[in-house]
Formats: C-alpha cells, structure tokens, sequence
C-alpha cells in the first residue's frame, strides 16, 4: 500500500495519454466519410432527359452501355472552363473506344451555345438550368458547387462522384479500367 | 501491470494515431469545403438614418467577384444611391479577361434615399465567388432587414445573414 500512490502517479500521465489518443483516434475514425457503398445505380440519371445547345431533347439514356463522364458545369465557373478542353481531348481520343462525355451545364442556353462555340465542344453540352443544380444534389453534390462528375461504367453503376476538377490523370485511369 | 499499463498506452496511442491518419489522409482526398453561406458571410447595420454598411466575411481560401457583387433594396419607396465598390485584386482569367475579386473582408457603404428613419429597410446582396480548392458557387442572394436609426441616434447592431451555426471541429 505504501507503494500504491508513486506508483499510481506514475500511470498517471500515460494512462491519461492513452485514454486521449485512444478517444481522439475513435473520434476521427467516426468522422471518417462513411465508406461508399459500392457503385451505386445510375438508372435515376439515365432517366434524364434535357435540351442540348440546339434545343433537341436529348435522353442520358441513349449513352447507356459507354463509359458515360457526367460534368455539371457552369460558364460563371472558371474551374470548369478550365478542364472542359482537356474532356474534349480525351473525347476525340477515346471516343471510338466508347468514352462519352455529357456535360450538364447550370446555366442558360445562349452563354452555354457561345462557350461550347469559342472552345470547339466535341461533346454534347445540355442546358440544365438552375434544376441541374438540384439534379446534382441528389447525386451528392451537398455544397452545390461546381464541377460536379458523375462516372457510370458500361453496365450502368456510378463508379464516381467527384466535386472539383478531374486531373488528366484521372480521366486515364477511368479509361484504362472502364473501358 | 506496469508493464501492461505500458502496453495498453502503447496500444492506445496506436490505435488513435491511426484513426488520426485515416481522418487527415481522407479530408485531403475528399476536398472538404464550406457551404456557401458560411465561406461568404453577409453581415450589414445601419449607420445612421440615411446610410447602411455591407460586408462580407470571406474565409481563408474563397473569393467573391467584384464585377457579380450588387446591392439593392426591395422596400417600396427606397432606394439606393450610386454604389461605390472598393477595388479588388485584380486576376488574369483566361476566358473573362481581367477580372477583380475580393478575399478576407468587404465593406461598402450605402446611401438610402427617400428612406424615413426608423423604417424597415430590406438591404439584398447578389454575389458569386469560388474556393481555391478548384470549385464555384452558383450566383447567390441573401437578404437582411434593418431598421434606419433616428437622425443622430445610435447606429443600428450588426446583423447576419446566417447566424453562424455552433461547430466542433470544423
């Protein structure tokens, strides 16, 4: 018993220690985004339908069974702008090869015809308004902000959701292993 | 048990470092950002019977346009007099030319006219600004309503937009 105190002293400072890495660890660990569920069904998405620059309704479906990159962009966006060229150069290409991009624009008809026009677009860009914002929502853009991807394999799973620009990097990993 | 306390210590301080690492490592993959309301907070008060001051509080890593910020007010019968907006830092976009954004904080005042003290004015604020980390917020309004002082009263308290919600650890 005379011992009991120096020696509970002595514990102390570790034993204080470890009770706080061990709640600090759990706290992070539960803050850790919850793991993806693995891919997720694109069907609600591919039930879209919106008009295009020419005012044609286009269907998503209709890229059903090609890697499909969703990007909902903005012309307000400058991120946006800025990675749209290099999606228009990984779309000529691998498009043969059944790469498709579908950009979905927060934005209205006559700036998105202009801004498809001044960089040459060689992928469909439909005008989504201000609903297209919505549409993201749903897929887990929360912040509503943009560029939001949506990537959906051959056999129609999302294999990614991305807020902030795809690296060059990225969109040659999705085509070497979704293609 | 000394050394079982060690081991348990060891153990502990394991297991935390590794949840610390996991929760660090998965915030940079996961480009945690603010929701608009919170990187562009819109605060205003009345100055005296005839003046409101508008700010932004801009969080560190966020910007606002100056050529997409406005005010105006929707209370019948007033108005607001000629904004003056401070300049901003000026940036080289590529496709919108020279563009001046804002970063940390703005303040502009404004004059209302034909407004009769001590009425309610409604004071709206249209920005658009983005985050460093590479992404854009869509167009944005908010609205605050303020009562003008009485001419040589107190100036009005400071009102938010969105009161600033109770955070933890972020």
């Amino acid at each position: 018993m005379t011992e009991s105190s120096p020696r509970r002293a002595r514990w102390l400072v570790p034993g204080v220690a470890a009770v706080v890495a061990l709640a600090l660890g759990v706290f992070a660990f539960l803050q850790l985004p919850s793991p993806s569920p693995g891919a997720r069904d694109a069907a609600p998405l591919l039930g879209v339908s919106l008009p295009d620059t020419e005012g044609q309704t286009q269907s998503l479906a209709q890229w059903r069974g090609r890697l499909l990159i969703v990007n909902f962009w903005a012309t307000w966006c400058a991120p946006c702008r800025e990675e749209m060229p290099m999606f228009a150069r990984a779309q000529a290409l691998h498009g043969d090869r059944g790469l498709q991009f579908v950009g979905i624009a927060v934005d209205e008809g006559p700036k998105v015809r202009q801004f498809a026009a001044e960089i040459g677009l060689n992928y469909p860009a439909l005008i989504g308004g201000y609903g297209a914002m919505e549409l993201s929502k749903t897929l887990g853009n929360s912040m509503m902000a943009l560029p939001f991807t949506v990537v959906i394999d051959r056999k129609g799973s999302i294999v990614l959701t991305q807020l902030g620009p795809l690296t060059p990097a990225q969109v040659d990993r999705l085509v070497a292993e979704f293609i | 048990m000394p050394r079982c306390s060690a081991f348990v210590t060891c153990l502990a301080a394991l297991v935390g470092a590794a949840g610390l690492g996991l929760y660090v490592g998965a915030a940079d993959a996961q480009l945690k950002l603010l929701p608009a309301e919170d990187a562009f907070r819109f605060s205003a008060r009345a100055l005296d019977s005839r003046t409101v001051e508008a700010s932004f509080a801009i969080a560190d890593g966020y910007y606002l346009y100056r050529e997409k910020l406005a005010f105006s007010t929707p209370t019948p019968g007033a108005a607001l007099g000629p904004v003056s907006l401070p300049s901003g830092k000026v940036k080289e976009d590529r496709f919108f030319g020279r563009v001046e954004t804002y970063r940390g904080r703005v303040v502009v005042p404004l004059a209302v006219e034909n407004a009769a003290p001590g009425l309610e004015v409604t004071l709206r604020a249209d920005s658009q600004g983005c985050a460093d980390a590479g992404v854009c917020y869509p167009p944005n309004a908010q609205s605050i309503t303020l009562t003008l002082p009485q001419p040589g009263g107190p100036p009005g308290p400071l009102i938010d937009a969105t009161p600033p919600r109770k955070r933890w650890f972020n």
